[in-house]
C-alpha cells in the first residue's frame, strides 16, 4: 500500500515536472542490491550529456510477479508514463501490443552487438519490442573444496551429480543439492533445464504441446528421485525460492546449488561461510536419450518503451546510452549484472572485477528461452503447479505429466 | 442533555442530520458502491484488460461458469475451511484470554497492551516472519521439535496439503486472536458488577455465572466480532499469497481472483470472469453476514 502511494506520488511529481520546458522521461527500475544506486549514477551522467532531458526513476517491487502486475496496471490505463519499462525476459510477448517497435531505431550492426538469443527473445511477431539490458542463466554452483577433498570432478551428468552429492553429503552431514522447487516461476526455470538436458521440450518450435514424452517424464522423475530416492535434496526444496537455496549454500550446508549468477558476489562476500570455496559450471546433462545436452534457462531483464509515451526519441536515446558497451561494463563491475553486449566480455576491467563472467559467456551464448507466448504466465503456472504437485506427492509423476499436457493443450486450443 | 423547545438548533434536527450525513454518503457511494457497480458491470462482459474495445456482452453466463470451474469450487471449499477453523479457534481463545485479562492483577495494563502486538504487525511482515519460522533448515519451529525429539526429520510445513493449511490457519490465529480479545474485553467491561453479586447470592457457581450472566451479556459483542472476523477470513489474501502462493492446496478465492484478474485477464478474455468472481465473493460474504445477524439476533440499529 505504502509503496503504491509512493509510486503514485512519484508519478504525479513526474507529470508536474514534465510540464516544464525540458523533456522528462520516467523509467521503472529494479532495486535489488546495488542495482538502483548504480543506475542513479548512470542516469546522472546521461543527464549531463543531455541537459534537455530529465530522467525520473521509479523503483519497482522486487518480485517479478509484482512487477508484472504493476506493468499491467500502467499499460492497461494507457498512461504516457512510465516511458521506459524494465521488463523480465518472459514479458515482451504479453506486452508487445503496448510497446514501441524498436527496429527502426537500431541498425542491424547495433543489434549484432547483443546476444542473439536475447534479441530473438525480445522479437515478437517480427517486431523488436525490447532491448536486452542484462542477461541471466541458470548455473551450477559447487563446493570446490569438498569435491577436491573427496577426489571428485565437477559433475557432467545428473547421474554423476547424484553420486557425488550422495557420497559427500553423507560424510559431511550436509545437504547434497539445493534448487528452486516452490510453486512459482523459478520452478519452471529449473524444470525446463532438466527437460532440455534430457533432450525433451514442453512446446516445440511451432508451439505444439510435446510434454507427454519419455524425456519429460525422466526429467521430472529425476527431480523427484533427488528428493525421495537418493535424498540429496531436502524435502523442503519444494518450498524453496532462489534466496532460500542461497542461504543454505552460503552457510556451507549444501554441496551443490542451482541458481542465477547474482549469487556469486554474495557467496564471495566477507561474511560468507563459503568464500573462496565455490566453483561454477554449466548445469549437468541428462543421459539415455538422443539430444541430451547441458542446458541453462535464459533469464535477464529488458528495456522497452511504452507505446503511449510522448517522448519516444528521448527514451530511445536513454536505452542506447544504458546498453552502450561503456555503461554495460560499468553496470557489470558495480552491480554484478551480466552484460547483454558481447564485447564487454572481452573488457579486461570487467573480467578482473567479476572473473565469473569469462566462464559464463558460453552459458549465455547457449541459454535456452522459456516458451515464448503472450500467455506465458499461464503456461508457466500449469507447469510449476503440476511439477510441484508431483514433488510434494499430490500427484504421481505420470499423473502430473498427463495433467500438465492436457491442461496446456486446453489452454492453447490444441 | 437539556432540550428546549425554542432552541433553533434542535428544531430542525432532521435537516441538520441530513447535511451532516451527506458527505459520508457521498464518500461511501464513491469508494464502495461505485466500484462495486463497475465490477458488476464488467462481470456481464467477456473481455480482456488489454483489449477493452473487444468486449462482448454475455449476461450472467460468467456466474454460471464459476460453478462449472473446479478450481473455483475447490478454492471456495478451502476458503470455508480456513474461515471455519481460524474464526472458531480465535473465538474460543479470544473469550478465554479476555476473561483472564478482565480479572484484576498486577501489570494488567501492560499485559493488555502486549497482547495486541501480533495484531499491530502488518500481515505481510508477520507472514514473512512465520514463513521463516516454518523453514525446514533454519526455522525455529523445527529446531524446537527436533530438540524435544518430537520429530526425527524436519517437517516441511508449507509443502504438503496436510500441514500447509493448518500452518496458515495458525498464523491467522496468532495474528487475529488479539482482535477478538480486544472486542470481547470491551463487552466484558460493560457487564455491571451487580449482576454477578446477584448471581452469587442466588448460589450460582462460576460455570453457571458464565453461562447465565457473562455469555448472554457478551453475545452481541461476540456476534459483531464473528461478523468482522468471518468476513475478513472469507477474503483472506495476504497470508496465503506470501506463505504458499496457493501451493499445497491452500489457494483461497481471493488468491485465485487476483490471478484471474491480473495474469489471466490481461490478455485472455477473462477479466469479466474475474469480475464475476469478485462479485460472487461479495455475495457469499453478504449472505454470511445476514446469516450471522439473524442467528445472533443482533440489532443493527
Amino acid at each position: 500500500m505504502k509503496r503504491s502511494i509512493f509510486l503514485a506520488i512519484t508519478l504525479m511529481i513526474a507529470l508536474v515536472i514534465s510540464s516544464f520546458a525540458t523533456v522528462t522521461i520516467v523509467m521503472t527500475a529494479g532495486a535489488v542490491g546495488a542495482e538502483l544506486q548504480v543506475l542513479q549514477t548512470q542516469i546522472k551522467e546521461f543527464m549531463q550529456q543531455n541537459p534537455d532531458i530529465k530522467v525520473v526513476l521509479m523503483p519497482m517491487p522486487n518480485s517479478t510477479t509484482d512487477r508484472y502486475n504493476l506493468d499491467v496496471t500502467y499499460l492497461s490505463a494507457q498512461m504516457p508514463v512510465p516511458d521506459v519499462l524494465f521488463l523480465d525476459t518472459i514479458d515482451p510477448p504479453a506486452f508487445a501490443d503496448f510497446l514501441v517497435n524498436l527496429k527502426p531505431y537500431f541498425t542491424d550492426q547495433e543489434l549484432s552487438q547483443f546476444f542473439q538469443g536475447a534479441i530473438d527473445n525480445d522479437t515478437y511477431n517480427g517486431r523488436l519490442v525490447a532491448i536486452p539490458w542484462f542477461v541471466d542463466a541458470g548455473i551450477l554452483y559447487y563446493r570446490a573444496d569438498l569435491l577436491q577433498k573427496y577426489g571428485f570432478q565437477p559433475p557432467k551428468t545428473w547421474d554423476q551429480l547424484i553420486e557425488e552429492a550422495q557420497y559427500i553429503s553423507q560424510r559431511e552431514n550436509i545437504q547434497g543439492f539445493v534448487w528452486q522447487g516452490a510453486a512459482y516461476e523459478g520452478l519452471t526455470c529449473d524444470f525446463m533445464e532438466f527437460v532440455h538436458s534430457y533432450g525433451g521440450n514442453i512446446l516445440d518450435e511451432n508451439g505444439k504441446v510435446v510434454s507427454d514424452s519419455p524425456q519429460v517424464k525422466t526429467a521430472l522423475q529425476t527431480m523427484y528421485d533427488m528428493i525421495y530416492k537418493y535424498k540429496i535434496s531436502p524435502v523442503g526444496v519444494t518450498t524453496y525460492q532462489e534466496e532460500d537455496a542461497r542461504h543454505i549454500f552460503q552457510n556451507g550446508d549444501a554441496v551443490f546449488m542451482r541458481n542465477w549468477p547474482y549469487c556469486w558476489p554474495l557467496l564471495q562476500a566477507t561474511d560468507s561461510a563459503v568464500r573462496g570455496k565455490v566453483g561454477v559450471e554449466v548445469l549437468p546433462e541428462g543421459t539415455g536419450f538422443p539430444g541430451v545436452h547441458h542446458s541453462a534457462t535464459l533469464g535477464g531483464w529488458e528495456l522497452a518503451i511504452n507505446k503511449y509515451s510522448e517522448h519516444i526519441p528521448e527514451a530511445v536515446k536513454l536505452i542506447k546510452f544504458l546498453t552502450s558497451p561503456q555503461q554495460e561494463a560499468y553496470k557489470a563491475i558495480n552491480a554484478g549484472q551480466a552484460p547483454s553486449v558481447l564485447s564487454v566480455y572481452n573488457d579486461p576491467a570487467v573480467i578482473k572485477a567479476v572473473p565469473l563472467f569469462k566462464s559464463l559467456y558460453n552459458v549465455f551464448m547457449n541459454a535456452e528461452p522459456r516458451p515464448k507466448s503472450p500467455i506465458y504466465a499461464q503456461i508457466s503456472q500449469i507447469i510449476y503447479d503440476n511439477v510441484n504437485a508431483a514433488l510434494t506427492k499430490q500427484e504421481t509423476v505420470d499423473q502430473a505429466i498427463s495433467r500438465m499436457t492436457s491442461q496446456l493443450k486446453q489452454l492453447l486450443g490444441q | 442533555m437539556l432540550k428546549t423547545k425554542n432552541d433553533p438548533l434542535h428544531k430542525s434536527d432532521p435537516a441538520y442530520a441530513l447535511i451532516f450525513i451527506i458527505p459520508s454518503i457521498v464518500v461511501i457511494a464513491f469508494v464502495a458502491f461505485w466500484p462495486l457497480a463497475q465490477t458488476f458491470y464488467n462481470s456481464l462482459y467477456k473481455s480482456a484488460l488489454m483489449f477493452p474495445q473487444n468486449k462482448v456482452f454475455v449476461g450472467l453466463s460468467n456466474y454460471g461458469a464459476l460453478w462449472q470451474d473446479p478450481r473455483f469450487v475447490n478454492d471456495l471449499w478451502n476458503t470455508i475451511r480456513f474461515t471455519a477453523w481460524s474464526v472458531g479457534i480465535e473465538t474460543v481463545l479470544g473469550i478465554l484470554v479476555a476473561l483472564m485479562l478482565n480479572k484484576k492483577f498486577k501489570l494488567r495494563g501492560l499485559v493488555r497492551a502486549a497482547v495486541l502486538v501480533p495484531w499491530a504487525i502488518p500481515t505481510v511482515v508477520s507472514s514473512e516472519m512465520w514463513r521463516w519460522m516454518y523453514n525446514d533448515n533454519y526455522g525455529v519451529i523445527n529446531s524446537i521439535l527436533m530438540s524435544l525429539h518430537i520429530v526425527k526429520q524436519p517437517v516441511v510445513f508449507l509443502a504438503f496439503p496436510s500441514t500447509a493449511m493448518p500452518a496458515i490457519i495458525s498464523v491467522d490465529v496468532w495474528k487475529t486472536t488479539p482482535f477478538m480479545v480486544l472486542l470481547i474485553l470491551a463487552g466484558l467491561q460493560l457487564i455491571p458488577e451487580e449482576l454477578y453479586e446477584a448471581a452469587r447470592i442466588d448460589g450460582a457457581n462460576a460455570w453457571q455465572r458464565f453461562w447465565s450472566v457473562t455469555f448472554p451479556m457478551i453475545r452481541p459483542t461476540i456476534g459483531i466480532a464473528l461478523i468482522f472476523r468471518s468476513l475478513d477470513a472469507m477474503r483472506v489474501f495476504d497470508i496465503v499469497f506470501i506463505m504458499t502462493k496457493g501451493a499445497a492446496n491452500t489457494e483461497t478465492l481471493s488468491v485465485y481472483n487476483q490471478w484471474t484478474l491480473f495474469t489471466r485477464g490481461f490478455i485472455q478474455p477473462y477479466f469479466g470472469y474475474g469480475s464475476a468472481m469478485s462479485v460472487m465473493i461479495f455475495l457469499i460474504i453478504g449472505v454470511l453476514a445476514i446469516f450471522y445477524v439473524k442467528m445472533m439476533k443482533i440489532r443493527l440499529d
